[in-house]
């Protein structure tokens, strides 16, 4: 999939996250985190493997962690990617 | 849930429960939500273009998922308006609970801390990284409402005192001259002193307008710590990045908040090692030239005078078509600044 428009899912509650998606030449992910010292390296992790399991390739994707588990980042990564795809119905 | 609040009814409701907290309603919000519990409202935040503000929660409701709430909303706001850099000032006690929230303090006052979403501040300096020089570096920050012979004096007296001169144009659009015509009228009036960079100070100066005092205390002076904000937020992050040591200013003899301002400018640069320097300003006839007499010239059409007090770069903006048009806004309008 495409990121062919801003987009953004989640909260800022706690054990939640808020994804924020732009189109981009190419992919960068920036991680903001409460628990960034300790678990940055698995919620890029997770992060990646979506990406790869939707085919997106490019983008800027921020991400504003409050300590989310990693079932929690995908479903917000993947809602805040279908409503940034051009194909409706997200 | 948070909800808007839309009707006066709702309104007066946040704003009896904020000053049951203490603080000051202020009627200027882009948009004003809140949260409701059996009819009674419990808490309540708004956001004023790019600042969150009055962000109130009943005590029976504190350390709950309320503030976490009330940001999305705001968040999610911003988005909508395409607002990139938000900003929230709040009580030094409350800075943790922001900090939590992914926000990052900027500047921390005893009375006060600036904290703003995301990196903002990082991502500005780093989009200048390579106009940085090393060196002994100087600073002036201006408005050029619009640029006169006075700023291009200041500009080339200071440049001659430091290896390179940084230019800041207030980015904030507030003046009558908006920030793209100010920022060209700036590059083109200095376009002649080779070691002079002009810059946009982007968000990170922080104006009377912008700046809410609604959690202030009545006896603090309000003006005061705001300039003290501002002040801080360049000598601790601007000053540094670019390696500037000297911050020059206009005298100004007879506007007291630009008194104030070079006063206190004294006090907070000299804590971060930056020297304020005063700079008399260029006179013609018995007065210095300042834009606030450029705009008066404007106003009457004497552009005899104003070749007196502008470059031609700027005549010949005002000149253009371009210009007309603000000129119509400019007889229409009382501000100072």
């Amino acid at each position: 999939m495409e990121i062919a428009r801003k987009a953004q899912a989640g909260t800022m509650q706690s054990s939640d996250l808020m994804v924020f998606l732009e189109p981009a030449d190419d992919l960068r992910i920036e991680i903001d985190s409460t628990v960034k010292k300790q678990f940055e390296h698995l919620i890029k992790g997770q992060v990646e493997k979506v990406l790869a399991e939707l085919s997106v390739t490019a983008g800027y994707i921020k991400i504003s962690d409050r300590g989310a588990l990693d079932y929690a980042i995908a479903a917000r990564l993947e809602t805040a990617i279908r409503r940034a795809s051009s194909q409706e119905g997200a | 849930m948070v909800v808007r609040l839309i009707n006066k009814f709702d309104q007066r409701k946040a704003r009896e429960l904020i000053e049951s907290n203490g603080f000051k309603y202020e009627e200027k919000f882009d948009a004003l939500f809140g949260v409701f519990e059996n009819g009674e409202l419990v808490a309540t935040a708004a956001r004023d273009y790019n600042i969150f503000k009055m962000i109130c929660i009943r005590d029976s409701h504190q350390g709950g998922g309320l503030l976490g709430e009330l940001i999305t909303e705001l968040i999610n706001s911003c988005a909508y308006s395409n607002i990139e850099n938000f900003f929230v000032f709040t009580k030094p006690d409350r800075c943790l609970s922001f900090q939590h929230l992914n926000f990052t303090p900027l500047v921390k006052h005893p009375k006060l801390c600036l904290l703003e979403y995301g990196h903002g501040l990082q991502k500005y300096l780093d989009g200048y990284q390579e106009l940085v020089k090393p060196g002994r570096n100087g600073a002036v920050v201006v408005n050029c409402n619009p640029f006169t012979r006075g700023h291009q004096y200041l500009i080339e007296q200071a440049a001659a005192q430091v290896d390179q001169l940084y230019v800041f144009v207030v980015r904030e659009d507030r003046s009558i001259f908006p920030f793209e015509v100010r920022y060209r009228l700036t590059r083109e009036g200095t376009a002649h002193i080779p070691n002079v960079t002009v810059l946009d100070t982007s968000d990170y100066a922080i104006s009377q307008v912008t700046f809410p005092g609604y959690f202030l205390k009545r006896d603090d002076d309000q003006q005061l710590i705001q300039m003290e904000v501002d002040l801080e937020l360049f000598g601790r992050h601007i000053a540094p990045f670019f390696n500037i040591e000297k911050r020059f200013i206009g005298t100004e003899p007879y506007c007291r908040t630009t008194r104030i301002y070079s006063e206190t400018m004294h006090k907070v640069l000299a804590l971060y090692n930056v020297e304020t320097v005063q700079l008399d300003r260029v006179a013609r006839g018995d007065q210095p030239i300042s834009a606030f007499r450029v705009r008066e010239a404007l106003k009457g059409e004497a552009f005899e005078t104003l070749n007196e007090l502008v470059p031609a770069t700027t005549l010949n903006f005002l000149r253009s078509v371009q210009a007309r048009e603000l000129l119509h806004t400019l007889k229409n309008y009382q501000r100072r600044h």
